[in-house]
């Protein structure tokens, strides 16, 4: 039983965390294990400063707990303190995946799984080098706080992830392909679809062509558009950027026009998936938070000290990628909302655009990057031949104003490598989607 | 059966900053244990947090030889080497007074940027042992202070960044340093469309070629050099290496996590434009007769894989004006960029300044720069500086396309 002590704010945040990794590659095991690590993050707050500390001893929690409180100044008004007051107390035990947790699957069924789809990597020639994994987390958490807060959570995801090199002659490809879940049965029966992306991808290292570069009208596929969203507006939507420089207030006032009026881009923790999240690392419930809606700026995301600063309320949005760290303003679940289109319609206009299918990575500031892996033209309506572009860039607030088409079904993605980095910490699950998106017109290279 | 330990403590004490003031202190300390034992071809791993029961460690790594992961015993011989840099930067009690009176400075010297991000003061020990009688141990300190700034008023989430990573701190060099470039941010540039000489710190030029000289990609002939071992395809000037010498690299471990101690401490992937290795781990250097390069990495509860510390190239100019003498744009903040798979590359720039004569001129506004993969590591690749504008890097210079 934790013992806290008056005149500090003080949480107690730990983790048991299980993580199954299994890997093969050209048919060969290179990793088999299960790693059970418990670790634990502590705050203390007297009102002027955070004190933090890391442990793994999570048999002398109250020691750890007691030193920082050496380090601080003990506050009789620390209940009055604009963070301390923003914060809730919630009181809730939220466990999804006891009938169904990966810790209760045997490593020899995971494995086997695994293995059932291995050979379809091999099906065709130009395929050397494959590699398969097999990926699961089951975390259990617990969050108090010296304001009574008392929250018991669970998370899980699992996944399958493929990659392989692809080689005829000059032509070349990096091939991959991944599933992520919550329950271990979702992974089942994916043998069509696997083989499906293969093809693709192969066809793609054959067929396709570099890009002439230029400014061409573009659609973007669900895992484009979400990737676009996060990074273009998700991250500046994070509101400690806003603490340092008082002015950022008066360029990010609410209410603001910040794109398309078609345009609403929204956050929600309670999405099931990779960046599922209840309760954020400061025991603050997940909501669902419009970033943009109908193009105008709606809201943005929040710690409470980011929350207390602009007199906001809170999001939800307080998360560390472990308890190695402390919770900063993070991402949970972005997407784009549905439009009214469907595929067709929206691809129906374009004389000659691109439409970018997968990708490997993107980043935003000013101006973002989206790097390709799947695209292909678009020529008088109908897609085309696979072409190889590099990036995409465009200026973020031009682009968001050059959205002229969505599709009415939302894909949300989820995933069980990579992740979200911000600063010092890195792979953060996130999960991102949105529709079928058209921009008049981006910059391809 | 042949076994080797590994053992890793550190310890970190790290600040926040927040508008130029210090608004967290956070301790980390960890020790994380490996054993790994060896035979009939396959590896048998077990790790764990905290300080190891070797015993109980050695039992349960003899267990997982029952998962039969293929793995070479190719373990090096016997070597004693111990080669500790205990001394301290700043005292722990000391640091908080110390970096607020910097960031004071700092923001009374460059009062249009608000700072943020993070000071770090980190301590590293590790071991190694084997069973042939090697052992190895490093220790290293490092302090880093990763600042970004935002222009007041620009509505951007950074603008650009000042960095230093080192094991001393000298606040006036520092401050003569990021206030010579805050001037030159606040001092409007431009350049005409074409091809200039570029500065590009090492990563930015290497980042997203490297995954090229990974073995296994190199095999499966999907890399763009697959083939090209041995060959000189790249400039004469060019010597590419891992940088795990504390000269240079401070606060590194010079051993890699297979107790493989590289000559001069740069494992060497391109020596005067040949290319000499891959990116190996001792399986992949077996399983394909590739040279082993001694850069792997493992998770304390895994196998060895790939791992790089830190980009090395072979200084060929004393001075940023000797290397580049006219116009060129030096990248300060180039994210997003790619390449093909048939070796074009390119990438939005953020933040660049211009150079000329080696001096900083001003702030060029947001640029994309592109080149071919052999083109950049041979015909237009001129050269590299160290130590010149930063004193903590290495800036390659490379004739790229340059466009707004």
């Amino acid at each position: 039983m934790i013992q806290f002590r008056d005149g500090f704010y003080a949480d107690v945040r730990t983790e048991d965390r299980s993580r199954t990794f299994i890997s093969y590659q050209a048919g060969m095991l290179e990793e088999m294990k299960t790693r059970v690590e418990r670790r634990a993050f502590i705050r203390v707050y007297d009102g002027k400063m955070w004190y933090y500390a890391s442990v793994t001893d999570l048999d002398n929690l109250q020691k750890t707990l007691d030193g920082l409180y050496d380090a601080a100044t003990p506050n009789d008004k620390i209940a009055e303190d604009p963070i301390v007051r923003r914060f809730e107390c919630n009181r809730d035990t939220v466990m999804c995946f006891k009938d169904c947790s990966v810790r209760d699957i045997p490593t020899k069924d995971k494995q086997a799984l695994l293995l059932s789809y291995l050979p379809l990597l091999s099906e065709d020639a130009c395929i050397t080098m494959p590699q398969g994994a097999y990926i699961d987390r089951n975390s259990l958490f617990h969050f108090q706080s010296s304001l009574g807060a008392d929250i018991s959570f669970d998370y899980q995801t699992c996944g399958i992830t493929f990659s392989c090199s692809m080689a005829e002659g000059e032509k070349k490809f990096m091939g991959h392909w991944q599933k992520g879940a919550t329950r271990f049965d979702e992974l089942k029966g994916l043998e069509d679809i696997i083989r499906a992306a293969v093809v693709e991808q192969t066809s793609f290292m054959r067929n396709s062509v570099p890009v002439v570069p230029g400014k061409y009208p573009v659609v973007l596929a669900p895992e484009a558009a979400g990737v676009f969203a996060h990074e273009s507006f998700g991250h500046k939507s994070e509101s400690d950027f806003m603490l340092s420089d008082e002015s950022m207030r008066n360029e990010w006032q609410l209410g603001k026009t910040v794109g398309s009026p078609i345009l609403s881009i929204a956050e929600c923790g309670s999405v099931p998936g990779c960046g599922y999240v209840p309760y954020d690392d400061e025991g603050t419930r997940a909501r669902k938070n419009y970033l943009i809606k109908n193009g105008v700026l709606a809201g943005r995301l929040h710690n409470a000290q980011t929350a207390a600063a602009l007199n906001e309320d809170l999001t939800g949005n307080a998360r560390a990628i472990d308890c190695t760290f402390e919770p900063i303003v993070r991402m949970t679940n972005t997407y784009i909302e549905g439009g009214d289109l469907d595929f067709d319609e929206l691809v129906a206009p374009i004389k000659k655009g691109y439409f970018i299918k997968t990708i490997k990575h993107g980043s935003g500031m000013s101006t973002f990057t989206i790097a390709p892996s799947l695209a292909y033209e678009i020529i008088d309506g109908k897609l085309g031949n696979p072409v190889q572009i590099s990036v995409l860039t465009g200026s973020v607030f031009e682009t968001l104003g050059l959205i002229d088409g969505l599709t009415r079904d939302v894909h949300m993605l989820s995933f069980v490598t990579g992740g979200c980095g911000k600063l010092e910490q890195a792979n953060l699950p996130v999960g991102f989607g949105g529709p079928y998106v058209r921009v008049s017109s981006m910059n391809v290279q | 059966m042949e076994k080797e330990f590994l053992t890793k403590t550190s310890r970190s004490v790290t600040l926040n900053v927040t508008g130029g003031k210090i608004d967290s202190f956070r301790e980390q300390e960890e020790t994380i244990a490996t054993v790994r034992v060896y035979e009939n071809n396959c590896i048998g791993v077990a790790g764990c947090l905290g300080t190891p029961d070797e015993k109980a460690l050695t039992d349960k790594a003899t267990e997982a030889l029952e998962l039969k992961i293929p793995y070479p015993c190719n373990l090096d011989g016997a070597l004693e080497k111990e080669d500790l840099h205990e001394e301290e930067i700043i005292p722990v009690p000391e640091l908080i007074p110390t970096m607020q009176a910097f960031l004071d400075r700092l923001g009374e010297a460059c009062p249009r940027f608000a700072f943020s991000n993070k000071i770090s003061l980190s301590y590293n020990k590790t071991e190694y042992r084997n069973s042939l009688g090697r052992h190895l141990t490093s220790s290293g300190r490092n302090l880093s202070i990763q600042l970004i700034a935002q222009n007041r008023g620009s509505g951007n989430l950074f603008d650009t960044a000042f960095m230093y990573d080192g094991n001393h701190f000298d606040a006036d060099a520092l401050l003569a340093q990021f206030k010579r470039d805050y001037d030159a941010y606040y001092v409007p540039a431009d350049i005409e469309p074409g091809r200039y000489p570029v500065l590009l710190e090492t990563s930015d030029l290497f980042g997203t070629f490297l995954r090229h000289f990974v073995a296994e990609m190199y095999v499966s002939g999907a890399s763009l050099v697959s083939g090209k071992l041995g060959q000189k395809v790249f400039s004469e000037k060019l010597s590419f290496r891992n940088d795990m010498n504390p000269a240079t690299n401070p606060g590194v471990c010079f051993f890699d996590d297979e107790g493989c101690v590289a000559p001069d401490l740069r494992p060497t992937l391109i020596d005067k434009g040949t290319l000499t290795c891959l990116l190996t781990s001792k399986k992949s250097s077996s399983k394909f007769g590739l040279p082993n390069l001694g850069t792997a990495n493992a998770a304390y509860d895994g196998v060895p894989g790939l791992g790089f510390n830190r980009f090395y190239v072979d200084p060929t100019a004393k001075s940023l004006k000797e290397l580049v003498p006219g116009k060129a744009v030096y990248v300060v903040m180039a994210s997003g960029g790619d390449t093909t798979p048939g070796g074009h590359f390119a990438t939005p720039v953020q933040m660049a300044y211009l150079v000329e004569d080696g001096k900083l001129v001003g702030r060029l506004p947001e640029l994309n720069i592109g080149g071919n993969f052999f083109d950049m590591l041979g015909n237009d690749y001129i050269g590299a500086v160290s130590g010149d504008l930063h004193p903590d890097r290495i800036l390659c210079a490379v004739n790229m396309d340059v466009n707004k």
